[in-house]
């Protein structure tokens, strides 16, 4: 693969320059936070509603008197968190299924496809609301119910890739060798779909940060007194009409993180020639 | 043709009795029956066994598990959906006006958004790559990235504090006119808009650019036909394909959205219902709203399909 190429296409397009530099802002923000912020998180610290811009606490404090600056600096660890862990277990599943699929196909394969489009027929939110008050709110549900729920877009996606490759003369080559079927796929077929699998994990993931902040603002997600984006927005809202910027900076939060990735994960898409438009569920 | 649709048609019932499975299995059967989800860990410090085995036998959740899917799902299939908990209310009764209420807010929402897409579509696919394209291309990536809780929040702030021109919070019933309905769903409608418009008209970007350098684009262009009449009367019917062809997710997507927006502005609709079914963990309600949402799917996706085969002749010609 041509990644020298790769990266030069990547450095090339501004709105990608853009994203990348949004996405490391945000990284390098939630890995430091904990030794950056002032005051404990959960730890009720002053006044109620404090305005912003007191030396003590430089954004004020929200509806029950915690440190405003502290929360939206750890708000969105949680979140990430989960994204992280559920889409690479996502991801991981999704490429061994969607290539054994594709490669040994019939009833398998059959099976396999009629699950996921059965999956697909229920709606994201919905999906996880039925898991969540099945299993109950806890962080684990979340996650499991997150994994799964993108489990099957991403088997269709690397299927299809999977696809386009099997016909290609080295599959065949290394079956007239007497390559074990196991060989075939690990050493052929997932090396081959390195790239797809790549850009998948990308937008998957910034989607699922997008899910599980929404999931928070309904109350099903990640549950009080973490600080949270999605949460601080719902907990703002109550004093919307006063203090607009408890609403505001968690937004902006959440709204650089996800358009930064995804204007990455949009120039990777780009600069390997796939097309990201399709590949967002 | 026909043997193709009657194909779909089979595939899609599967795949709506599949969907029921796992709907009753998600709640029912692993982990443990609807009574063992509804009772809190405080409801069952203070109650005796012998009480709850007996609401078990009322709401007879003592059969085994095959048994209660088969009632539960002949009774979905004309319309019934079992009682709730809490006062025995039939859940059919419960949802059926929010049900209306979200399909006109879908429709208000799907009307506006495909005209919207088709021309920003066509617009940036034949100036692909052009500065205007760029831009298009890089404003409809930030408008998909930014959360529907957010964009309606910030309308809120915009349209309802900073100018009162709305009020913050709708004040409709779920049995409402639909007149008064439609005059409150504008910011609901338009918090959802711009992520779909954003979404729909990359996809029919990606299709129109696709056509345009196929080769029967290229003959009816070297016939001397207009332009015009080239782009919408030979291109377009073959650049909408790809955007059918993931129908079925734009509808998720609404419905997903719905739940969310109704939240935002207290729409009286079944996203609201779904999420105070949750905290009342009421599971038989959100068995039903998750079946309808499903449903739903499923047949604007088999319409799809239909539309799809008429579309292409390539899929058409199919013998399979």
């Amino acid at each position: 693969m041509k990644y020298p190429r790769v990266l030069q296409v990547l450095t090339h397009s501004p709105g990608t320059m853009v994203g990348v530099t949004l996405v490391v802002v945000h990284v390098i923000a939630t890995l430091f936070a904990p030794l950056l912020i002032p005051f404990e998180v959960t730890k009720i610290v002053g006044p109620v509603l404090s305005s912003p811009g007191s030396v003590e606490h430089w954004l004020g404090t929200d509806n029950i008197g915690r440190d405003y600056l502290s929360r939206l600096l750890m708000g969105g660890r949680t979140s990430i968190f989960v994204a992280m862990v559920a889409i690479t277990f996502a991801i991981m599943f999704a490429s061994l299924i969607a290539i054994s699929a594709a490669y040994v196909g019939g009833i398998y394969d059959d099976v396999v496809m009629r699950i996921v489009d059965t999956k697909l027929a229920i709606p994201g939110i919905l999906f996880i609301a039925l898991i969540v008050t099945g299993f109950g709110r806890s962080i684990l549900a979340l996650i499991v119910a997150i994994s799964l729920s993108y489990l099957p877009g991403a088997i269709r996606i690397i299927r299809s890739h999977a696809l386009t490759i099997i016909p290609l003369g080295f599959v065949e080559t290394a079956k007239l060798r007497g390559d074990s079927l196991y060989r075939i796929i690990w050493n052929e077929l997932v090396p081959n779909c390195q790239e797809i699998i790549a850009v998948e994990f990308a937008l998957r993931m910034s989607s699922s940060i997008l899910t599980v902040s929404a999931l928070s603002f309904l109350g099903l997600g990640i549950s009080p007194p973490t600080p949270d984006w999605g949460l601080m927005i719902s907990e703002g809202v109550k004093n919307i009409h006063t203090h607009t910027w408890l609403v505001l900076l968690p937004a902006a939060f959440i709204s650089s993180l996800v358009i930064g990735l995804n204007l990455a994960s949009d120039g990777l898409a780009n600069a390997l020639g796939l097309d990201a438009a399709r590949g967002i569920n | 043709m026909f043997w193709i649709l009657i194909r779909r048609l089979t595939l899609s019932l599967l795949i709506l009795f599949l969907a029921a499975v796992f709907v009753f299995m998600a709640t029912e059967v692993l982990p443990g029956d609807a009574l063992d989800v509804f009772l809190t860990a405080d409801d069952l410090a203070v109650m005796e066994v012998e009480e709850i085995e007996e609401m078990r036998r009322d709401f007879g959740l003592d059969r085994p598990a095959w048994v209660r899917f088969w009632d539960w799902f002949s009774g979905v299939l004309v319309g019934d959906f079992g009682k709730t908990f809490i006062h025995e209310v039939p859940i059919s009764e419960i949802i059926w006006h929010p049900l209306i209420n979200s399909l006109l807010l879908g429709a208000v929402i799907t009307t506006i958004t495909f005209p919207f897409a088709l021309l920003i579509g066509i617009l940036t696919g034949y100036r692909r790559g052009s500065q205007e394209d760029i831009i298009v291309s890089t404003t409809a990536i930030v408008g998909y990235s930014i959360p529907d809780f957010v964009i309606g929040t910030c309308l809120i702030i915009v349209f309802a504090v900073w100018m009162p021109l709305f009020p913050a919070v709708i004040i409709a019933f779920s049995d409402s006119s639909p007149g008064e309905l439609l005059a409150v769903s504008l910011l609901p409608a338009l918090t959802v808009i711009i992520g779909h418009i954003a979404h729909q008209s990359r996809l029919l970007r990606a299709g129109f650019i696709e056509t345009m350098n196929s080769e029967f684009v290229e003959r009816v262009r070297l016939s001397g036909i207009p332009e015009s009449r080239v782009i919408f009367r030979h291109a377009l019917p073959a650049s909408v394909i790809p955007m059918l062809n993931s129908f079925a997710m734009y509808i998720a997507g609404v419905l997903s959205g719905l739940v969310v927006v109704e939240k935002v502005f207290g729409y009286p609709g079944l996203g609201r219902e779904l999420i105070e079914a949750v905290s009342r963990r009421e599971v038989h309600v959100v068995q039903a709203i998750t079946f309808l949402s499903a449903t739903l799917v499923i047949v604007m996706n088999l319409l799809a399909d239909f539309a799809v085969i008429i579309l292409d002749p390539r899929v058409r010609s199919l013998k399979s």
